[in-house]
């Protein structure tokens, strides 16, 4: 969903894998992306549309992948969740390094 | 990478298989990422690990959240559509009754003949399965090795039941039968009773049979108490009550103490009576407890439960060594048979009752299997040809939104509903033929060994929908494939486009029925060659009648015989024991070998008069016969066969003047006959003696052929005037004889009629097949004509193709026919060789079927005006 937001406009399949791989060095297979995709789409934190077909896709259009004020929102909150949380965690429970 | 983008396409299997499952909505896109992904792995990597890619990424789509909502379409209003199929479908069935008529008459006779052989599978393996303690009975069976040989019996010996009660704690029972074959005879009433066997008073608690009468402790207790079934107290005693009468049984007064239900006929062996064990023990007390070499038992146990068996058998090395001593004959196991195994399994010797043929089950069963198939192969063959007749129907239905899997549902109801209406007239067919069947294979194939009859209902329903969906798949499939657009456009694409597929299906139907007829064809050379195969004795016109050893005959043997030898006709008569076709009897016999030892052994023996070997034209290899005027020939003269010879590794002159000494009586070979077979050449044969004796069981007669009725006629009367008590129950060698290949006779005949089935539904087919193609084809035929061409070579235009087919269906079958017979052919001592002719007769016959079936059609298209073909636009 992040990475949704990062890429902006360019947010379609391939794209946000290569985005994922880039930025977390982490595999993501097309099947496990598909299905985060349309569960957050059901959801309505994202929205999606129909782009141009390419020659390299075999005809196939793309679908770009935006975020929704909802989706906005809701990372907004969990972001914010995230950071109280972490600040709640009390000094002396990280180990020295 | 060099290669063009073009040339590198993503792996096709797993596209279409991801095209399948994925839901619509998703399809476009992410098969637009999987392509895209792969061509830049194309590009970067190697093609094969961008396809090694692309096909795992697929697998790892196919999960919940990807695949597509089966069986929920939102559009499909499915109830008034299903009517409106199943209109169509009557519509189109009732438009060409001719195809409609082929397809259902070929399915229902296939399925006709697949019930009425599965009926007959079933019945085959229902044996012994009624017996509600079924699963824990055994069969105590013997491996016997002598010095010589390893003897596999059937029987077992008196002491064995018992011993094994107290020994094992796993046998809860045991119940011992011998067979006898008895004289009955009660008022004016007087039979034999060849299913008579005495049997312990535990038979009744052992296995399921029903007392209808008497009290099952007591029944068989007594010595002299006779159990009969409700056939046999019928035929003695009428409408007389016949519990506590006497009935009089070769010598002795039986008292009747039980009535039992009949016997079903789907047991591995079936009684007439049961006469109590007592009537033989009380005189037998020290071999009942220490013969356990008398095998003339067969004892079946009851264990506590099934899976004991493995115990006993574990333990039975050790049995056998605390109990019996160990000689020059000894048992080296003693399995134990299940008893729902026992009609099926290889055949031992002196088994009690009729088997069956495991063999002769397979190959029904595949003709069964077959003929379904040639009948679904008609079914597929015309509706595929026929599909472009549907074209237009198709081509509506699509334009009106119709999807693939509507239409395929369409044409496999289509297809269903032909099978159900097979299915009604096969019904009507099996019911018809089913008496006519019931004489074809000898048995009488009740329903009763059937499951009940909403199990039947249940399996003939999936049948028939699976033979549906099996026929109605590939033309569904087909017809749900055209294009719309293609449809409206004028060509006869769709129609010629699978030509191939329906080939491959007709050479198929050529191949089964080649095979089945070179197979008819070659079994019948099989059993000509054992029935004609010379025997060493001669069975031809020689007339047996049974004596059970009546004592007058015994006793005034020689009088009796000249007696009946003065009748025309008769050229001579003997009395045996036994005759050939029969079980013989073997005994534990002591024969000198080379070193002057003697050697125990389990020898068959045959004990004969005088003319024995006269009477059967035997020959005398070495030796001489018993002879009249040599007294001690009576009691110590024996006569050897060539086998034992053989097998003891003398010639025939070092046999004469060996010692033999045994239970019977201490004596001299005299002579060795030529091996003759006085088995079936089912099995080989074994060693045997022949000793000298006046008690007959039966007496032979060799009568010239020329007046065989007049003949009988003439023996009767003087048989009835020498001993009227006695029945003059008469019967031909040669037929009892031949009566042993029974289950391979039926086998011949039983696929001799199939065979003809089969080869008629083809030609269903075919003809269907063909007067399709000729209405294709009429106009190209009618200008052929017009331009001269000649009734011959319009017949060879359509018949050509046909004939290639054969061609090449006779070069299939021939391989796996021969195979397949050869395999069959090891049941017997002696094969007949397979003779390459047959398969061309079969080939030829197919071929004869096939043409005359083709060129009657083809020859109306070929004669008819082709003003009148060309006109019809």
């Amino acid at each position: 969903m992040l990475t949704v937001g990062i890429l902006y406009k360019e947010a379609y399949g391939v794209a946000i894998i290569d985005e994922m791989e880039k930025r977390l060095q982490r595999n993501v297979s097309i099947g496990a992306l598909q299905t985060v995709l349309r569960r957050l789409e059901d959801k309505g934190y994202l929205s999606s549309e129909f782009g141009e077909a390419t020659n390299v896709r075999g005809g196939k259009r793309k679908r770009y992948f935006s975020l929704t004020s909802l989706g906005s929102r809701v990372l907004r909150e969990t972001q914010e969740q995230r950071l109280e949380l972490y600040k709640a965690i009390p000094r002396v429970a990280f180990p020295k390094s | 990478m060099n290669t063009s983008p073009h040339d590198i396409k993503p792996p096709s299997i797993f596209l279409r298989f991801f095209r399948w499952f994925c839901d619509p909505a998703l399809v476009e896109d992410i098969e637009g990422d999987l392509t895209e992904m792969f061509y830049r792995d194309a590009e970067s990597k190697s093609i094969s690990a961008a396809r090694f890619k692309f096909s795992l990424n697929i697998m790892r789509l196919f999960r919940p959240g990807i695949i597509k909502k089966f069986g929920r379409q939102p559009f499909t209003q499915t109830s008034p559509m299903f009517r409106n199929y199943f209109i169509t479908s009557i519509r189109s069935l009732m438009r060409s009754k001719g195809f409609s008529a082929i397809n259902i008459v070929g399915l229902a006779v296939g399925l006709a003949t697949f019930s009425m052989i599965s009926l007959y599978v079933y019945h085959e393996l229902s044996f012994d399965r009624y017996h509600s303690k079924g699963d824990r009975i055994f069969r105590i069976v013997e491996n016997l090795r002598t010095e010589n040989e390893l003897l596999l019996q059937s029987t077992s010996s008196p002491p064995m039941g018992p011993r094994m009660l107290k020994d094992f704690p796993e046998v809860e029972n045991y119940v011992r039968f011998q067979k006898w074959n008895l004289l009955a005879q009660y008022d004016d009433v007087t039979d034999y009773e060849p299913d008579s066997y005495i049997a312990d008073s535990t038979v009744f608690d052992v296995f399921d049979f029903k007392l209808v009468k008497g009290d099952k402790r007591t029944a068989l207790r007594e010595p002299y108490s006779i159990v009969l079934t409700q056939s046999m107290a019928t035929k003695y005693f009428g409408d007389e009550e016949p519990l506590g009468k006497m009935l009089k049984m070769d010598y002795d007064q039986f008292k009747v103490t039980g009535i039992v239900a009949d016997v079903q006929e789907n047991s591995h062996f079936t009684f007439s009576n049961l006469i109590s064990f007592s009537t033989w023990s009380k005189n037998q007390k020290e071999n009942e407890q220490n013969a356990w070499f008398w095998n003339g038992f067969h004892t079946y146990v009851l264990l506590r439960d099934a899976d004991a068996v493995h115990n006993v058998r574990s333990k039975m090395k050790d049995f056998i060594a605390r109990n019996i001593e160990k000689g020059g004959m000894y048992y080296e196991d003693l399995p134990l048979q299940e008893l729902s195994s026992i009609y099926m399994a290889p055949q031992r010797s002196w088994e009690n009752g009729m088997r069956g043929s495991l063999n002769n089950v397979y190959i029904l069963s595949i003709i069964a299997v077959f003929i379904l198939l040639i009948a679904c192969f008609n079914y597929i063959n015309l509706a595929t040809a026929r599909a472009s007749r549907r074209l237009k129907e198709v081509g509506l239905r699509k334009s009106l939104g119709a999807l693939r899997r509507m239409l395929v549902a369409q044409f496999l109801g289509e297809s269903i509903i032909v099978a159900f209406i097979a299915a009604v007239l096969a019904v009507m067919l099996t019911w018809a033929a089913l008496p006519a069947f019931r004489i074809l294979i000898e048995s009488p194939l009740n329903f009763s060994v059937l499951p009940n009859p909403l199990v039947i209902t249940a399996v003939a329903v999936a049948l028939v929908l699976l033979i549906g969906v099996f026929a109605g798949a590939y033309p569904a499939l087909i017809i749900s494939g055209f294009q719309p657009l293609q449809i409206f456009k004028p060509s006869t694409k769709g129609v010629y486009s699978h030509q191939n597929f329906r080939k491959v299906l007709v050479a198929t139907q050529f191949v089964i029925s080649i095979m089945l007829v070179a197979g008819t064809l070659l079994i019948y050379d099989q059993l000509d060659l054992v029935r004609n195969q010379d025997l060493g004795f001669n069975k031809n016109a020689v007339l047996i009648v049974p004596t059970n050893g009546d004592t007058a005959i015994v006793k005034h043997l020689d009088a009796v015989k000249n007696e009946l030898k003065n009748v025309r006709g008769v050229k001579s008569v003997s009395g045996s024991s036994t005759v050939p076709g029969q079980s013989t009897t073997n005994l534990y016999t002591e024969i000198e070998m080379m070193d002057g030892k003697l050697s125990p052994t389990n020898i068959n023996f045959n004990f004969v008069d005088h003319d024995f070997l006269s009477t059967y034209d035997i020959e005398l290899i070495a030796g001489r016969d018993f002879l009249r005027e040599a007294k001690a020939d009576d009691t110590t003269a024996y006569l050897i066969n060539e086998t034992a010879v053989r097998d003891f590794g003398w010639t025939p002159e070092q046999a004469i003047g060996k010692r033999v000494s045994g239970r019977y009586q201490g004596g001299k070979i005299i002579g060795v006959v030529k091996d003759f077979h006085y088995r079936s050449l089912h099995t080989r044969v074994e060693p045997l003696l022949l000793a000298l004796t006046t008690y007959v069981g039966k007496i032979a007669f060799r009568i010239d052929d020329a007046d065989l009725t007049g003949t009988v006629n003439r023996v009767q009367a003087k048989w009835q005037e020498l001993i009227p008590y006695l029945p003059f129950n008469y019967s031909f060698l040669d037929v009892d004889f031949d009566r042993q290949y029974k289950a391979d006779q039926q086998l011949g005949k039983v696929a001799g009629v199939f065979t003809g089935l089969a080869i008629f539904i083809g030609c269903l087919g075919l003809l269907g097949l063909t007067s399709f193609v000729v209405e294709r084809r009429t106009k190209e035929i009618g200008i052929r004509k017009v331009l001269g061409a000649s009734v011959v070579s319009v017949v060879m235009l359509i018949t050509r193709e046909f004939i290639w087919l054969i061609a090449v269906a006779l070069i299939v079958a021939t391989p796996v026919t021969w195979y397949l017979i050869r395999e069959w052919e090891q049941n017997f001592t002696l094969q007949a060789p397979i003779n390459p002719v047959q398969f061309a007769i079969a080939g030829l016959a197919v071929f004869v079927f096939t043409s005359a079936t083709i060129s009657f059609l083809s020859l109306k298209a070929a004669t008819s005006n082709p003003t009148k073909a060309l006109r019809t636009e």
